[in-house]
């Protein structure tokens, strides 16, 4: 019984000190992750606290980069790390703009820096995007509804017969699966103010009903 | 004492009347801003069609707005109703979007007298 007691408290004693590592590191990471975004100056063109209040165009155009107040809850961890190490444009124009092309200039971080903002980044999340309602996979209705029923292509970039195909004002969607979080863009679809309260593109809540939003945000998670 | 109260009734109104002026200006949008925010992204910020999304690989231009003849053979219900339900609510192409949830029913019938201007024309 002596025994079996010691191999018990040896065992919860490893337990204890692996979970307490671990959090001690994903803390760490997001804490350095958080230094070297303020030593970076990246909130220059990020906005890191939400909600964003901006009302009018002019608020909009004087913003530099996308928020990022949310961004735990809208990218792909795996995603943002490969990104912040090695930056490509996700919009093919400047940000805010229609008329200038997006010189890609966004600075590089090391993997060491990489891993530490990701882990950061990804603690900030918003609480009008609830977690866990958009399932991954296939979705038939949902491609009907960003084809068909509407065009989102239009503006969105996607990958068609292998072909990059659609428009130039909208952020890329040929790699939106990889990038996004599906209960990001149902959450976005479906009370776009309460996240990006200014933006180009229409507001689609009253227009695609509940489960179609829901489909089209499932759908796009199929794009990569 | 009478007068300085009339006088001071008369100001206090008068800057009442300017802040609210002020602020219903900050926040109205012109049929023009709208334009060159929503509708220039695929008809350019002219309307001649040629906005950024006016690609190659389009499925459909988008339509010329300074195209006298053609924009003359539409009514201004025609306009109004694809402004605000989108292509597919005239049997035009699902990529002209819906902007009926994005702008207010006032602000699409300016943007209809606005794309008068452009295309130098009367709807029917």
């Amino acid at each position: 019984m002596n025994r079996f007691l010691r191999i018990v408290t040896v065992i919860l004693v490893a337990l204890t000190m692996l979970v307490g590592i671990g959090i001690y590191q994903s803390m760490a990471g997001s804490a350095e992750g958080k230094g070297i975004f303020a030593s970076k100056k990246c909130g220059d063109c990020h906005l890191m606290a939400g909600p964003n209040t901006d009302k009018t165009f002019a608020d909009k155009l004087n913003r530099k980069g996308p928020d990022l107040w949310f961004a735990g809850s809208k990218f792909k961890k795996d995603w943002l790390e490969g990104w912040l190490k090695n930056p490509k444009p996700i919009r093919q124009m400047e940000y805010n703009s229609i008329e200038k092309k997006n010189s890609g200039n966004h600075s590089k971080l090391s993997d060491k820096e990489a891993g530490d903002v990701t882990a950061y980044l990804m603690t900030l999340k918003s609480k009008d995007v609830a977690e866990g309602v958009v399932k991954e996979g296939p979705n038939i209705q949902g491609k009907i509804a960003f084809e068909k029923k509407q065009g989102c292509y239009g503006c969105h970039p996607v990958t068609k017969a292998g072909k990059v195909v659609g428009g130039l004002s909208g952020p890329s969607f040929v790699d939106a699966g990889k990038r996004l979080q599906g209960d990001w863009i149902y959450a976005y679809l479906k009370n776009p103010k309460s996240l990006i309260p200014v933006k180009r593109m229409p507001t689609y809540a009253g227009i695609l009903n509940d489960a179609d939003m829901k489909n089209v945000a499932q759908y796009v998670t199929t794009f990569k | 004492m009478e007068m300085i109260k009339r006088i001071t009734f008369t100001i206090l109104t008068a800057l009442f009347v300017t802040i609210f002026i002020g602020i219903n200006q900050a926040f109205a949008v012109n049929a023009e801003e709208n334009y060159k925010w929503y509708c220039s992204q695929c008809h350019g910020l002219t309307g001649k069609g040629d906005g950024i999304n006016a690609t190659k690989d389009q499925p459909v231009n988008p339509r010329n707005h300074t195209d006298t003849k053609e924009m003359a053979k539409l009514s201004a219900s025609d306009v109004e109703n694809v402004i605000r339900d989108g292509g597919a609510a005239t049997s035009k192409s699902t990529m002209m979007p819906p902007f009926g949830k994005t702008m207010t029913d006032a602000e699409i019938k300016e943007l209809v007298a606005y794309l008068s201007k452009l295309c130098n024309c009367k709807f029917k």
